[in-house]
């Protein structure tokens, strides 16, 4: 058998009925993050390789994610580092990778792909981030219907 | 590839044993090549092909290259969009209570 299984990588896709720089700016601008991500709070700052993306918790009382921006090619391609801080355990696990990908698509829409790999040193966090369809099917919900996704209990 | 059409195309490439046994290999183990899902099926490498054709247009499996070789990965979120369609967030919860005693009691049966 071939070893070119790769069991350390996921793999999302789906089409939105958008620009591609709507949804780049769903993927980037912290207030449409906010109604898709279960209203995290991204700290704004500069998008550009080096720059850091630090996520907090609605009440902004915990730092949920301190990720770094690897590539940034709008309306494109986006790459960025993971490590979920909202779990000890999670945390002290190896930092993976997230990559979206941005294509236009027919009749008006656009087709998203979201890459999480590098999940090699991240079994825990490879099994929590399967949520990444919930994540994405809210995202489709806020692009086209533009009504804000009400917040996960 | 978008709205009522693209339920058609899910449940329709979902209609079939050797497809749903595909994307449960998928399930236990992502990524693979062709020539190792073909390795454990009892089917010619242009059945697979096929099969993995109708996955791939209904938006179930996305293929991508690594190097010289093309993987293919299960795409759960067309899935998630049906299970988001009739089942609201707030019955989400009795659902996977009803589907967790079900495993519970067929386990120790």
């Amino acid at each position: 058998m071939t070893t070119m299984t790769d069991t350390t990588t996921q793999v999302y896709q789906l089409y939105i009925r958008a620009t591609p720089e709507q949804v780049w700016d769903a993927i980037t601008n912290p207030e449409t993050i906010a109604r898709y991500f279960h209203g995290a709070q991204l700290d704004p700052g500069p998008l550009e390789v080096g720059a850091s993306r630090r996520t907090w918790s609605p009440d902004r009382s915990r730092l949920w994610g301190d990720n770094t921006i690897l590539e940034c090619d709008p309306p494109r391609r986006f790459v960025h580092t993971w490590r979920s801080l909202y779990d000890d355990e999670l945390a002290a696990e190896d930092e993976s990778r997230v990559t979206w990908e941005i294509e236009p698509a027919q009749s008006g829409t656009s087709k998203l792909t979201l890459i999480h790999d590098k999940l090699e040193g991240a079994p825990k966090t490879a099994a929590s981030v399967r949520g990444w369809s919930f994540i994405l099917s809210n995202l489709k919900t806020v692009l086209e219907t533009g009504e804000p996704f009400p917040a996960e209990e | 590839m978008i709205g009522a059409m693209d339920d058609d195309l899910v449940f329709k490439a979902l209609a079939d044993p050797t497809r749903r046994s595909l994307l449960d290999r998928l399930f236990a183990r992502d990524g693979r090549t062709l020539t190792e899902l073909e390795a454990q099926l009892e089917m010619t490498r242009f059945g697979v092909m096929k099969h993995l054709k109708v996955l791939e247009g209904a938006g179930l499996v996305v293929s991508r290259k690594r190097g010289r070789e093309k993987l293919h990965f299960l795409n759960p979120v067309p899935i998630r969009q049906i299970h988001d369609r009739w089942i609201s967030k707030y019955r989400a919860h009795e659902v996977s209570a009803l589907l967790d005693l079900k495993t519970r009691l067929e386990d120790t049966a």
